[in-house]
């Protein structure tokens, strides 16, 4: 048996950062990984292969759209064989890179399923058989997995999300049932790839949670370029025939008939792993809907057993994951440190990318707060336009009384960067004239936060808009 | 006709208050100034008034909730100036139609951590490692946000003030196991001021200095204005003649009419003489303030000191009343008891406890006379005030009481 200091479940984002920081605080740590390769979800079949996929599907779409500049390529000549290969060159580069990374700390990596049988140990089963391990403490960073409709049969032209990474067949028609950001992403890559896309969404907008102005520009955009997109609607069922898979919708736009599709994408949403890991036997809490409650040293009911990531709660981000898992191990070594950020950003990387952080219009409403916006259209943005782009915006949400910056939408080609900037702005407190009053480089897109910022203090000079009195903080 | 969050007006410094009263309901017209809740903060009890006139679309908070500075108490649908009467009943029944969501909670300033200070990320985790409440931390950087050596100077002021110093603790015992017991709550009264009076014990090095003063001649005196003073609603109680006298000693010996300043290392004399006056309550101890006293006359002073101690009975004295306080008077000389120990009431350096008068012999040219004597007993701050001047501050004051003349001098 052997036995350890730290056993961290799960070597995800949230896992790996767990167990690097614990070997680097001087602890002896266990990393466990059911999978042959670490790094998780977001390394294997999430954020990095998705992000490569998407970077060649821009590129794509780039090369189509630069014909309007005088710049024509020829007929695109896709080989997803090849595509495939160069995907999984890049997560094998990070995975191997973790490996070292692990080797060079000295943290054990045993591969196996992995289950308490107490609170003070855990029976993992792997290729070679059961091992137990003992251990002091114990991080859960067991993640999440896709959640299945009951209703779809089982087909291989039915997939989710992990499954789309392969591009076993990127032609024909695809339904993807669920508009948020993994299916659109998804939908993004196969439409570049030569797909016929058509999403079918529940809520009354694509990415529900965020804005409705900030969705829109990518709702006009891929409504023009996808074959549909249905909101309010849900599928009902699906029959899978050697021709194709028959779909029944059920909504307000709903189509009367079932539809023919050759692929269905799954996108709707992800579930916590709580229930996989026999928590019970250790007598930690797992929520009916498969969290695990902790608190904001992220430990759960149990003092010695830590959870982090994915299988805590919402957003379940990689972004999240991170910090969680450096608590948790720091607080382990004995610090005094706690898990309690002002603001998690969000991002889709579709194109265009939209990303916010901090309140939403919807949110602030729903709490009765009192809020003023400053929105910038980059259809008034130098750099944006010559990037050939227009439909982009940046919206600040700033708090009536204090001026101070609550939140913010941003919606165009490299959204994600710029919002890291708001998600600093909100951490420090900083007021609308700071972002006004600090200068950003031009032409960028970042200066577009500056000119929001003009907006709502009624100062913008670069559009105009008399109606608005300047504003002071009282 | 525009909606407007009324909110909770400036509460003196308090961070929360209760709300004890709420005087209005939803539908209600309101005017400017008519009273909407009523709070309840140290032992002070504030009534809010509206600053709008109009209709009451909704309250946002109920009896027993805690409230702070811009706290929203109700959504007004604001009515014109000239009010016509038909238009303000159909104001209620339109608004309802608009549906909007309106949870209770309350509405916070901005989204930032659970204390909602001004403060970055890595002050944030300096706080915790050092267990500061930040929302106890003066912010001195750009906008007052709260920075790192913000935090270390609390840390610094808080430890040399030794009020990190670990008090021994009391011992724990379960009482059931010598006979029945009944548990009862403290007042919040008693709670607020046990908070204080410890305080005060510990940081004041106190020193009681007796006295007894002849008020033969005074009682005299105010039993031959009995009837006159009765006439005009007034009561004379001994109390009034000690607080006058209590000035002209104040002014004598200005050390007892000051305060030390956060330092330690000044007295700040005051140049006012207002006197805080003990005042018995069903809920507990308070101490009102009557400003310039020494500016009102006897009689003035009587009919104050009746109609603050009805005040405070009735609970209706404001946080407002019991600020100002240059010295304290304790008076227990209604109920018994030869001399006691009072608390220095901080930030004042001095407080007289009065006792009750009784009969004594004193020996007077050759003889023993019968003389109504008065016991004093007064606590001082040592660090301000030595034993020479304690007991001259009691000499002088005796000297006053023994013939009220002498005040005219």
């Amino acid at each position: 048996m052997s036995e350890t200091q730290v056993v961290v479940i799960g070597s995800g984002p949230g896992g790996y950062t767990a167990a690097f920081r614990a070997a680097d605080l001087g602890k002896k740590v266990i990393l466990v990984e059911r999978y042959e390769n670490i790094g998780g979800v977001c390394l294997n079949v999430g954020c990095i292969p998705s992000k490569a996929l998407l970077h060649t599907a821009k590129v794509l779409d780039e090369a189509h759209e630069v014909a309007a500049c005088g710049i024509e390529f020829g007929g695109v000549k896709i080989d997803t064989k090849k595509l495939l290969e160069w995907k999984n060159k890049i997560v094998s580069r990070l995975t191997g890179g973790l490996k070292t990374l692990a080797k060079q700390r000295k943290v054990e990596i045993i591969q196996g399923v992995a289950k308490f049988i107490s609170d003070k140990e855990i029976e993992v089963e792997g290729a070679n058989g059961k091992q137990k391990i003992r251990f002091e403490n114990a991080i859960i960073a067991a993640g999440s997995r896709p959640v299945k409709l009951p209703f779809l049969p089982d087909d291989p032209r039915i997939i989710d999300s992990t499954g789309a990474l392969e591009l076993h067949d990127t032609k024909g028609s695809m339904l993807v049932i669920g508009g948020g950001i993994i299916g659109l992403e998804m939908a993004t890559v196969y439409h570049a790839l030569g797909s016929e896309i058509t999403v079918v969404e529940l809520m009354d907008q694509i990415i529900p949670g965020c804005d409705k102005d900030v969705v829109m520009p990518l709702q006009k955009r891929i409504q023009k370029r996808y074959k549909n997109i249905l909101l309010k609607t849900k599928v009902t069922k699906v029959e899978a025939k050697k021709e194709g898979l028959w779909v029944t919708f059920e909504g307000d736009n709903a189509p009367k008939d079932p539809q023919k599709f050759d692929r269905i994408l799954c996108a709707v949403g992800r579930r916590p792993n709580g229930d996989q890991i026999d928590a019970s036997k250790a007598g930690v809490k797992v929520d009916e809907r498969g969290f695990i409650p902790v608190d904001k040293q992220m430990r759960t009911n149990i003092p010695h057993i830590y959870a982090i990531g994915d299988i805590v709660g919402n957003p379940m981000l990689a972004h999240k994951a991170i910090p969680e898992g450096r608590v948790a191990a720091e607080v382990i070594a004995g610090k005094k440190h706690y898990f309690e950020p002002a603001c998690i950003p969000s991002v889709a990387y579709t194109d265009p990318e939209i990303a916010w952080v901090g309140m939403t219009e919807m949110e602030a409403k729903a709490k009765g707060i009192k809020y003023g916006k400053g929105v910038f259209p980059w259809a008034a943005s130098g750099r944006s336009l010559s990037m050939g782009r227009d439909e982009g915006m940046t919206k600040l949400l700033i708090d009536e009384t204090t001026h101070r910056v609550i939140g913010a939408g941003i919606t165009g080609p490299n959204a994600g960067e710029l919002i890291a900037e708001i998600a600093l702005a909100i951490e420090m407190g900083c007021d609308v004239e700071d972002l006004s009053l600090t200068i950003h480089p031009h032409p960028t897109l970042s200066e577009t936060i500056a000119m929001s910022a003009e907006v709502f203090e009624g100062t913008i000079t670069d559009l105009y808009l008399p109606k608005k009195t300047e504003t002071k903080a009282e | 006709m525009a909606i407007k969050n009324i909110t909770v007006p400036d509460v003196g410094g308090a961070a929360e208050v209760d709300v004890i009263e709420v005087l209005v309901k939803a539908g209600d017209h309101v005017k400017v100034d008519t009273p909407l809740i009523t709070l309840e903060s140290d032992k002070a009890t504030m009534e809010v008034p509206s600053s709008d006139e109009g209709v009451v679309k909704e309250l946002k908070i109920k009896t027993g909730d805690k409230v702070s500075t811009g706290s929203v108490i109700l959504v007004l649908e604001v009515t014109a100036a000239t009010p016509v009467t038909e238009k303000k009943v159909a104001a209620p029944e339109k608004t309802p139609a608009k549906a909007e969501p309106t949870p209770v909670a309350k509405p916070q300033p901005a989204v930032t951590s659970s204390e909602d200070v001004h403060a970055g990320p890595a002050v944030r985790r300096l706080a915790r490692e050092l267990g500061v409440d930040l929302a106890k931390v003066r912010g001195t950087g750009p906008k007052q946000r709260v920075i790192k050596q913000d935090v270390y100077a609390y840390v610094k002021n808080y430890l040399s003030q030794g009020g990190g110093a670990a008090l021994p603790e009391a011992p724990v015992v379960d009482f059931t196991k010598f006979g029945a017991i009944e548990t009862q709550p403290l007042s919040r009264i008693k709670k607020l001021s046990g908070k204080n009076l410890h305080r005060n014990w510990l940081l004041v090095p106190h020193v009681t200095q007796f006295g007894e003063a002849d008020i033969t001649g005074l009682e005299a005196f105010r039993q031959a204005e009995k009837a006159e003073m009765e006439q005009k609603g007034i009561k004379l109680t001994p109390l009034v003649f000690i607080m006058r006298a209590v000035v002209a000693c104040l002014k004598q010996f200005p050390q007892f009419n000051a305060s030390l300043d956060p330092s330690n290392e000044n007295l700040i004399l005051k140049k006012y003489f207002h006197i805080g006056v003990a005042v018995d309550t069903p809920d507990g101890l308070v101490v009102p303030v009557i400003r310039d006293v020494d500016k009102k006359s006897i009689t003035d002073l009587a009919k104050e000191l009746a109609i603050v101690s009805e005040k405070a009975r009735k609970k209706q004295l404001t946080a407002n009343d019991m600020q100002g306080g240059c010295f304290s008077i304790s008076s227990l000389g209604g109920i018994g008891g030869t001399a006691f120990t009072p608390i220095v009431n901080v930030p004042e350096v001095a407080i007289l406890g009065v006792s009750k008068s009784a009969h004594k012999p004193v020996y007077q040219d050759g003889e023993f006379v019968p003389r109504l004597i008065l016991p004093l007993s007064l606590s001082y701050d040592h660090r301000v005030i030595d034993g020479a001047d304690g007991a001259r501050f009691m000499v002088h004051l005796t000297n006053m009481l023994s013939d009220i003349r002498h005040m005219l001098l």
